[in-house]
């Protein structure tokens, strides 16, 4: 597998390490990330994390056995941005994706690149056939990038939460492996 | 108090029911598996997984075995799973083929739903099935459920591509579908409040 599968000229995307946790405690903890930080399942999305806490993350992370989760590095300046996930707890033939970058680094084109190279590893170096992920429907930035990317809404799962005095929805979204080769095709001029 | 429905019982498992357990799960129409399980499974290892269970008070899942209450038959199981407190739970059931259009996986459902709902006073119940299974999803829409989400061709089984699929049940829908009780318990949220 080319290493040149997991960076681009502008990041990396290097397995994460104990000496990350601050790094990676100060952009969780950007008020804006709440809701949205894609850190393991039972750990609450909810309010600032302790240092333990991000410990406790990066363990989780550093043990899965199903699944990785790579932090974003800038290589101009070796600043941790992000991180981006992907996982097949099910089936890899159906892995979930999830990506988290830090407020002062959105809209930079990071995020966007982050999922491309994470779709290329997962759709022509596993036996991926779908590809699927989940945005809160408060956080509609997020739900125009996944359909921005190709990604298709494939369901609104009620009450997946509360915020700010009302219930919100886990919006589903899912790319098939056709629609992929399909997107690449057109992109590539073919 | 007992939970118990018209036709059946939910009560907690027990080192016997582990025999009707192994061959649910060894059997590719009733394990319950989004990907095919090896039917290779043994009590034994049924009666490990029992053993190893403890005492909690901070418990997010439950299995109920189901008792015909006729006979006094094993039926099957129940359970509820990634319960968030006074929000949402997700339940899953495997009935035992001689029990199939009995009514008895319908009447679990019903006093499962309505432990999850008057006992624990959640919002929402979820449960996860697949295009393929017009059984479970038939069952799933008597009592209520509607189809929320699905990932597209995200199952392979029997040879078919097929949709996962999600269905939820709101409270008031559940409290529509039983005009004889009443809710009493207030909704945190304003009902009048748009999701988020």
């Amino acid at each position: 597998m080319s290493v040149a599968r997991f960076g681009t000229e502008h990041f990396a995307l290097r397995p994460l390490e104990a000496s990350d946790v601050e790094a990676l405690q100060a952009y969780l903890n950007e008020p804006e990330m709440i809701g949205r930080r894609y850190t393991p399942w039972g750990i609450r999305d909810i309010a600032p994390l302790s240092r333990k806490q991000v410990e406790g993350i990066l363990e989780k992370w550093s043990s899965e056995k199903k699944g990785f989760t790579l932090g974003i590095e800038l290589r101009e300046t070796g600043e941790l941005v992000g991180h981006a996930e992907c996982n097949w707890h099910w089936d890899v033939h159906c892995p979930g994706i999830g990506i988290a970058v830090s407020p002062q680094h959105q809209r930079e084109g990071i995020a966007s690149e982050a999922v491309r190279l994470l779709l290329g590893h997962l759709f022509e170096d596993t036996p991926a056939h779908n590809v699927s992920g989940w945005v809160m429907s408060w956080n509609e930035a997020g739900l125009a990038f996944a359909k921005a990317l190709g990604f298709t809404e494939s369901g609104r799962v009620p009450r997946s939460g509360i915020r700010e005095g009302a219930y919100c929805e886990a919006v589903m979204v899912d790319l098939l492996k056709p629609e992929w080769l399909a997107a690449k095709g057109e992109s590539n001029g073919a | 108090m007992a939970l118990e429905g018209r036709l059946v019982v939910l009560r907690e498992e027990r080192k016997e029911d582990q025999k009707l357990f192994t061959e649910l799960r060894n059997d590719l129409e009733t394990q319950g598996w989004n990907t095919a399980l090896p039917p290779t499974y043994t009590e034994s290892m049924y009666l490990k997984r029992f053993d190893a269970m403890e005492f909690s008070y901070e418990r997010d899942s439950a299995r109920f075995s189901v008792d015909r209450k006729e006979s006094g038959e094993l039926a099957g199981y129940i359970t509820y799973s990634d319960l968030e407190e006074r929000l949402g739970a997700t339940i899953g059931i495997a009935i035992a083929k001689p029990f199939w259009g009995t009514g008895v996986a319908f009447d679990a459902q019903e006093v499962l739903l309505r432990f999850l709902f008057l006992e624990l006073g959640l919002r929402v119940v979820h449960l996860w099935s697949h295009s393929g299974n017009a059984r479970a999803l038939g069952l799933a829409e008597k009592a209520g459920f509607l189809i929320t989400g699905r990932v597209r061709e995200g199952m392979y089984k029997n040879g078919k591509l097929l949709d996962t699929i999600v269905m939820s049940v709101l409270r008031e829908e559940y409290f529509g579908f039983h005009p004889e009780l009443e809710d009493l318990l207030p909704d945190p949220i304003d009902p009048t409040a748009a999701t988020r």
